[in-house]
């Protein structure tokens, strides 16, 4: 990648190797889930480079401000395909901060700027002049608290893929099946998909978010805290949904709850007042990290 | 020391949970004197009351099995506080171990009490005394936290196991020598695998105490001093002595 400038997906940023179909020439061509799905098995030399998993984004030297005041701290990360990525540290660490730079989130707050330089597939998604439609139909977002549309729960799902795509009415009812599914949500819901997506429980609403963020076939799921405000089974659902996800997504995960980083996570970076302490496998982080202060934040010491 | 944790109760019940080791070590320490003084002294009485002891052994391994468990449960620890715990139990059955062979030593001295002493007996103390140095250092090695000292108890071992092995060259001699000694030799021989024992016990602690304190467990391989697996009594050697 000569020139890492931001591109519309119309011309196919990244390497041609990689034959993701969300990589399909334009919005227009994409295709149903269930091939999108099909065609993510890995051909047989991918499933041996799982081992070592590819980077999927890479930020390098990233920082933050709001205003005048620095929230990161050059920061440089990989968050791999296909594996889950939390992102762990005290309050105003800057974990969401960074989570919203991945799909720019930030950008509709006036006097937020990012510097640095982040990487989806070889395409700086941080240069000006980006398509944002294209950069956030390939990065999907959960937030903390439930955000289902005031619309029916059928509408909830379609609403996104309308937006990209113009399908049949039974094509489209294929698609919100599928992504309703995939959030484990179908059998609860499939009776009432004309009710509207507030009348469920907040553990429904929150797989409604991430069957609404999976229908437009993203690349990235960024969860911000996707299971902090539910009850333990039902974040125990979410959990589950997480593993079964990350077969197919590159996931990244903000969450205060440090057993459920280290359930749901296969890497895991520990921020402190904007500065990455330190980012290794999860299973390291919460048995012997390298730095003293991780090891103090995740045993409930002060640092 | 780490910094203390956000909650006061944690760190109480961790300190209990090394208070527990601590009492238990103290435990084995003065029930191994005991036991050693018994042989020496040929005191049955003493013995005896080594030999009960170790119910009370038993029981603080029970109550810090507990305790162990629970802050497993309610505390869900993580790093170096799930290795404190995780130690803590390895080193409470090794202590419980300890005890037990320290036990049965006693009871051997007072079968060996009714027997006429011999001069022999003199040799297992020395052995013995060496035992309970180590038990003692890899106590204190626990309560400081102190890796070098437990990495040194480790390779201390070895020299215990060299005592047994040539322990039992000797017993094997006295034994070929005079038949009557084969009762009192084969009491004896026991006595000396259980202190041997009680080494191996300890240099257990002194590995569970690097891998508490640096995360990463004692990987060389351990100096071997005991050679006396291998040993095999030919007549003639024992007739050239």
């Amino acid at each position: 990648m000569t020139s890492p400038v931001a591109r519309p997906l119309a011309s196919a940023p990244d390497a041609p190797d990689r034959s993701s179909p969300l990589d399909a020439p334009s919005p227009q061509a994409r295709r149903p889930l269930s091939t999108a799905l099909a065609q993510r098995v890995p051909a047989p030399e991918e499933a041996t480079a799982m081992a070592i998993p590819a980077d999927k984004v890479e930020m390098r030297n990233i920082s933050f401000f709001y205003g005048k005041f620095q929230a990161l701290h050059n920061i440089s990360l990989p968050l791999y395909d296909r594996r889950v990525t939390a992102f762990i540290g005290p309050s105003g660490c800057g974990k969401s901060t960074l989570l919203r730079i991945l799909n720019r989130i930030y950008e509709l707050y006036p006097g937020q700027v990012a510097t640095g330089e982040v990487y989806l597939d070889g395409t700086n998604i941080l240069a000006p002049g980006l398509d944002l439609n294209w950069l956030r139909a390939k990065i999907g977002m959960v937030f903390q608290k439930p955000t289902p549309f005031p619309m029916s729960i059928y509408d909830n799902i379609a609403f996104g893929i309308r937006l990209y795509e113009r399908l049949p009415r039974s094509e489209l009812d294929d698609r919100v099946e599928s992504a309703l599914r995939r959030a484990a949500l179908w059998d609860e819901v499939k009776d009432k998909l004309r009710q509207s997506g507030l009348s469920l429980s907040g553990g429904q609403q929150q797989r409604l978010c991430i069957a609404r963020a999976i229908a437009v076939e993203p690349e990235i799921l960024l969860l911000d805290e996707p299971a902090s405000a539910l009850d333990p089974l039902s974040t125990q659902r979410i959990e589950e949904l997480i593993a079964e996800l990350k077969v197919d997504y590159c996931i990244a995960m903000v969450t205060h709850n440090m057993q459920q980083a280290a359930r749901s996570s296969d890497y895991t970076a520990f921020l402190y007042l904007g500065e990455l302490v330190e980012f290794d496998e999860t299973e390291r982080i919460f048995t012997h990290p390298k730095v003293r202060h991780t090891e103090d934040y995740i045993t409930g010491r002060f640092g | 020391m780490p910094a203390e944790h956000i909650i006061k109760s944690y760190d109480e019940e961790l300190n209990r949970l090394s208070k527990m080791i601590v009492e238990m070590g103290g435990l084995a320490e003065s029930q191994l004197a005991a036991a050693i003084d018994a042989v020496i002294k040929r005191d049955s009485e003493l013995a005896a009351r080594v030999v009960e002891g170790d119910a009370k052994v038993d029981q603080l391994e029970t109550e810090l099995d507990n305790l162990a468990i629970r802050l497993l449960a309610l505390r869900q620890p993580m790093a170096r506080d799930l290795r404190e715990i995780f130690v803590a139990l390895k080193i409470a059955s090794d202590l419980e171990r300890i005890c037990d062979y320290a036990a049965n030593v006693a009871k051997r001295s007072i079968a060996l009490s009714q027997s006429p002493p011999i001069q022999l007996v003199h040799a297992l103390p020395r052995m013995a005394q060496f035992a309970l140095l180590l038990v003692k250092d890899v106590i204190t090695a626990y309560v400081e936290h102190d890796s070098d000292k437990a990495l040194a108890i480790w390779t201390r071992d070895e020299e215990l196991a060299g005592m047994y092995s040539s322990l039992f060259r000797e017993f094997l001699t006295y034994m070929m020598e005079d038949p009557r000694n084969i009762g009192t030799c084969t009491h004896l021989l026991f006595m000396a695998k259980n202190i041997e024992r009680i080494g191996d016990h300890a240099t257990n602690i002194a590995e569970n105490l690097y891998y508490l304190v640096h995360g990463t467990p004692l990987t060389q391989a351990r100096p071997k001093g005991d050679k006396s697996s291998l040993e095999v009594v030919a007549p003639d050697r024992a007739e050239s002595r």
